[in-house]
């Protein structure tokens, strides 16, 4: 019996091919669009991480609620007290992301490349549950201070430097121009936090090590909950506070699971998008149930039969939902092949920002997610029809020459009920949408503090090359500036320790000099940065006020600073900055520097973020192992890079350059979190909007047949092509009018859910929501005009003898 | 009231133009009660959709009340239709999804006529045929000689000049009938003109004049 159903359902679909057509369209980008933003959730929220029993693992940093940072490194000393006094953790681990040349092989020198590197405690790797896929990981006694030259390799730096070589364990490679033993090589995709990892070398923490530096992360005990660890963490923190306040008062440990972390920003934007892409589904569903229901008036007459023969409603109503279910499955299949290239495209385009997409697939769990989706669909849209067939009223339906006419009141309003809900869910969608698009656009229009137009970066590190000691250094960028500004085409040369947006780095606590010195722990945090040459200048940071570094600014000068607008409108609201003194308190409480200019505000990590304090000293006084330069040019800035390289291998062959890239693309990654959210959410509105346009059309094409004898009857009293048109046009301008008010009712309060994903625009935004309204009101009325101007084109004649 | 010159309806086929009204020339004076007879096929509906301005593809001359509507446009001709002639179909032809008030309101509706004045003419109508209790039904709820009565009170709210009736109680039965004819002989009585397309010879009798068709031609 059910395949007969089954025959039945394929026929149907093939002879109402345009209505089928339509249906699977609409089912195979809804269904397609699921997948595609399910695979990203899946990869990034759902799968498990490549850790065994990943569930217990947490990150663990210091906070410190009265500075209201929540989420900072962790201080050494800190962290040998929680490996010793924790009972509630199996085992915990440090990792301080850092940077390495490498310059030779086991088989002698190489060309010279800086690595991205973490050091880490040798414990990490068990922590984890993770073998190395050649040799071992680190012994606990390659773990100390002075004998940790030893390293493990990610499987990508194995494979592109070192041809995979399977015997490269115990061989010797040389980093920081030190031998390091390797030990062995780590799986495929490895990565704690820190995506693209190169090399691990142990942590060798010093006994005395100092700063805040190290990231954390702990396994619970078999048992134990985050609730109970983060108590534990808590008592030991004031424990440790009580002991040594200088380095603790007002820290405390901060634990968040390991999943939470690696997810971090993405959480949200992610729901929201499966939100975005679960009211699309729900719009084509809607669709597709109004294509069916207008399909199902015409046939009546057939169901009349069928029930008149002896069929039973609900043997009525089986048949209408297997019909359903085999349009829902075509369209699923479809959605699936969609699905999958939209899986694909969204992998190799969003792993660049988000590292977990490059695993996303279509694999077994997707699988059976779209099924579930399908058959959730088929059955969800191919009840109403069936609802509405079992209640036929036999008599008449089977009355040759009655009084037929239109639909009955109850069958119209489902469909209008259906196509106020099309409207409405797009408008959600489409004011998401906007909200992010309006969003985007002032992020790429805010001013970040720089010119980031014309201006070549790139990485110069100097820790373990010939020019790492100080005089040498400060020699070799005094050199390079002043030849890379005399290559033709150059404007302005200079360097700094951190390009901004690209992360908070380096940060001193600071106080001023003749003011009392707050308590250990209230002290204002400040970003540091040190520069070289015209780096102002080649950034078009402005100077407000005072002066920018001279050349006589150098180590035998006193120590001098510039400041940004922030830090010195937090301590001299006042008066001028400039002439006050600066005590860098990370750096040498003893120290203070003078404050010789005042520079514009720059965005350190993100555009959203507030500006922080941030001073900034010659390189000359204060050196780093590696300084970014910034090259402003007259053109196109790539266009000098190898004339620069060439300056450069002309001063030191062996000198590592990384990271060559223009600034704009620094801005551009800043801002691809932001632009991949946009960029999914306008696809999804695209879709949501074009398939309830599609859904008014239909549903008014089809009234405007189904009322062909009205519109007959309403001629020959008199009415004229206007008022036919008013007729067809009103009805979709109130069903249009009810669908934006309810849409407008459910963004206003699902659109707070985006706050955290919006930079300048409320998630109320006026303008975003009238000229939303408006857009889809007005297209909505286009749908609605088209078919009327054929009920207008009608003969009345031939309309009244329609029935 | 009414003059047809040589008025021809025809359509184009693969053989040639195929005639539905050949050379009709007749004229219609205000007060009149005409019946047109003839077989099915003769051309009386057709000939009727003409007079009432719902059919435009014709050749020949037409005058009413003094307009020349084989000059006019569609526009005009349908401003001719609102202001001087009612409709009564044989199949009723109410709109199912409004309710018998709603349906006498339309054609009100169409004339601009203000709200408060379509209030008072639909109820005054409502009285006039009695069928107050049946305002707010939907025509499925109403027997057939009921829903011809809405019918023909829908065509005289507006008070046309002109009725025009398509075999009016071809789906009634006799005593409805000759209740609907009873109704149009009273109207005429009030002066309204009346033509009528019938097969019967009970309600031709009703009328003063006859005109036959068949084949299209006046015979």
């Amino acid at each position: 019996m059910v395949s007969q159903d089954l025959r039945n359902g394929v026929r149907l679909l093939w002879n109402a091919r345009s209505v089928s057509a339509v249906a699977l369209l609409a089912l195979a980008l809804g269904i397609g669009a699921a997948i595609a933003i399910f695979s990203v959730v899946d990869a990034v929220l759902l799968k498990p991480l490549p850790f065994r029993e990943p569930d217990r693992l947490v990150v663990i940093y210091e906070k410190n609620p009265a500075l209201k940072k929540y989420k900072l490194f962790v201080a050494p000393a800190n962290f040998r007290e929680w490996q010793r006094q924790s009972r509630t953790m199996e085992s915990i681990a440090g990792i301080v992301d850092t940077r390495m040349t490498i310059n030779a092989g086991p088989s002698g020198g190489m060309d010279a490349e800086e690595l991205s590197a973490e050091r880490v405690s040798a414990g990490l790797f068990p922590l984890l549950g993770v073998q190395p896929i050649v040799g071992r990981a680190f012994a606990s006694e390659e773990d100390l201070p002075g004998h940790a030259n030893f390293a493990m390799l990610s499987a990508a730096l194995w494979q592109r430097r070192f041809a995979s070589d399977r015997s490269i364990a115990g061989k010797t490679i040389r980093l920081r121009n030190q031998s390091y033993t390797v030990v062995g090589v780590l799986p495929q995709g490895f990565s704690v936090l820190a995506p693209d990892v190169d090399v691990f070398v142990p942590l060798g923490l010093a006994p005395d090590a100092g700063g805040r530096m190290l990231t954390a992360i702990g396994r619970l005990r078999a048992g134990a909950s985050i609730e109970q660890a983060r108590a534990e963490m808590e008592t030991i923190g004031a424990s440790l506070e009580s002991a040594d306040p200088a380095l603790d008062r007002g820290w405390r440990p901060s634990l968040f699971p390991l999943r939470d972390e690696i997810a971090g920003d993405l959480r949200r934007p992610l729901l929201v998008l499966l939100g975005a892409v679960a009211l699309l589904l729900a719009i084509a569903c809607a669709n597709v149930a109004n294509l069916l229901l207008a399909r199902g008036a015409g046939r009546r007459k057939e169901i009349a039969v069928r029930l008149a023969l002896g069929a039973t409603r609900a043997r009525v109503a089986r048949q209408l939902i297997v019909e359903s279910l085999v349009l829902a499955t075509t369209g699923g299949a479809l959605g699936l092949g969609l699905g999958r290239a939209a899986v694909a495209l969204v992998a190799r385009l969003g792993s660049t920002q988000i590292p977990q997409l490059a695993a996303a697939r279509v694999d077994l769990r997707l699988l059976l997610f779209s099924l579930t989706l399908t058959l959730a669909t088929g059955l969800v849209f191919g009840t109403a029809p069936a609802i509405q067939l079992s209640d036929l009223r036999l008599q008449e339906d089977l009355a040759e020459g009655g009084r037929g006419g239109t639909m009955g009141r109850a069958g119209r309003a489902l469909r209008n009920s259906l196509i106020v809900a099309e409207i409405g869910l797009a408008l959600v969608v489409l004011i998401g949408a906007g909200l992010l698009m309006r969003s985007f656009l002032r992020l790429r229009a805010a001013n970040a503090g720089f010119d980031p137009h014309n201006v070549l970066t790139f990485r110069l590190p100097l820790a373990g090359g010939r020019n790492y000691n100080r005089e040498r250094a400060v020699a070799f960028y005094d050199q390079l500036t002043n030849q890379i500004a005399a290559i033709p085409g150059v404007r302005a040369a200079g360097g700094v320790s951190a390009l901004p947006l690209t992360g908070l780095g380096v940060g001193s606590t600071l106080a001023i000099e003749g003011r009392p010195l707050p308590p250990p722990g209230e002290r204002p945090m400040g970003l540091a940065r040190y520069i070289l040459g015209d780096y102002f200048r080649a950034m078009r940071i402005p100077l407000v006020e005072g002066r920018f570094f001279r050349d006589t600014d150098d180590a035998r000068a006193p120590l001098a600073c510039i400041v940004n607008q922030t830090l010195g409108r937090r301590f001299w609201p006042e008066a001028s900055p400039v002439g006050g003194h600066l005590l860098l308190l990370g750096l040498d409480p003893q120290r203070s520097c003078e404050i010789v200019g005042v520079v514009g505000d720059v965005k350190a990590d993100r555009i959203q973020n507030a500006d922080w304090p941030t001073y900034y000293a010659p390189y000359r006084q204060i050196q780093t192992s590696a300084m970014v330069m910034a090259v402003r040019t007259g053109g196109p800035p790539l266009s000098l890079a190898a004339a620069i390289q060439h300056v450069i291998r002309q001063l030191d062959p062996d000198q590592a350059v990384g990271d060559l890239r223009i600034m704009d693309d620094v801005v551009d990654r800043a801002i691809a979190g932001s632009r991949l959210d946009t960029a999914l959410l306008a696809i999804l509105s695209a879709i949501a909007f074009a398939l309830s346009v599609v859904g008014v059309y239909g549903v008014v094409a089809y009234d405007v047949g189904q009322r062909t004898h009205e519109f007959g009857i309403r001629v020959a009293l008199g009415a004229g092509r206007s008022e036919i048109i008013a007729l067809v046009v009103g009805h979709v301008a109130r069903l249009a009018a009810l669908g934006i008010a309810l849409g407008l009712a459910a963004a206003f309060a699902l659109t707070q859910l985006m706050s955290s994903m919006l930079y300048e625009v409320r998630p109320r935004d006026f303008f975003t929501y009238a000229a939303i309204s408006l857009i889809l009101g007005a297209v909505a009325l286009a749908a609605g005009y088209l078919p009327s101007r054929r009920a207008v084109a009608l003969d009345p004649v031939t309309a009244l003898r329609h029935s | 009231m009414i003059t047809l010159r040589n008025v021809e309806k025809f359509y184009e086929g693969g053989y040639g133009r195929t005639y539905v009204l050949r050379r009709i020339s007749l004229e219609i004076k205000e007060g009149e009660f005409v019946t047109i007879m003839g077989p099915s096929g003769a051309g009386k509906s057709t000939l009727l959709s003409i007079l009432g301005m719902l059919d435009g593809a014709w050749t020949g001359e037409f005058e009413f009340y003094n307009n020349t509507v084989h000059r006019m446009k569609p526009k005009e001709r349908v401003e001719l239709n609102k202001k001087y002639i009612g409709f009564v179909f044989q199949s009723y032809h109410l709109i199912d999804n409004l309710t018998v008030y709603e349906n006498l309101d339309i054609p009100l509706s169409y004339r601009n006529v203000k709200s408060s004045e379509r209030a008072a003419m639909v109820c005054d109508t409502l009285d006039r045929f009695h069928i107050v209790g049946k305002r707010d039904l939907y025509p499925s709820q109403l027997s057939g000689g009921q829903q011809q009565l809405v019918a023909v009170a829908r065509a005289v709210i507006a008070n046309p000049k002109l009725i025009l009736a398509d075999e009016p109680t071809g789906n009634l039965h006799s005593s409805q009938g000759k209740e609907i004819m009873e109704l149009f002989k009273k109207l005429n009585d009030e002066g309204t003109t009346i033509v009528q397309v019938t097969h019967s010879e009970a309600n031709a009798a009703f009328g003063n004049r006859i005109v036959n068709l068949a084949d299209g031609w006046i015979v």
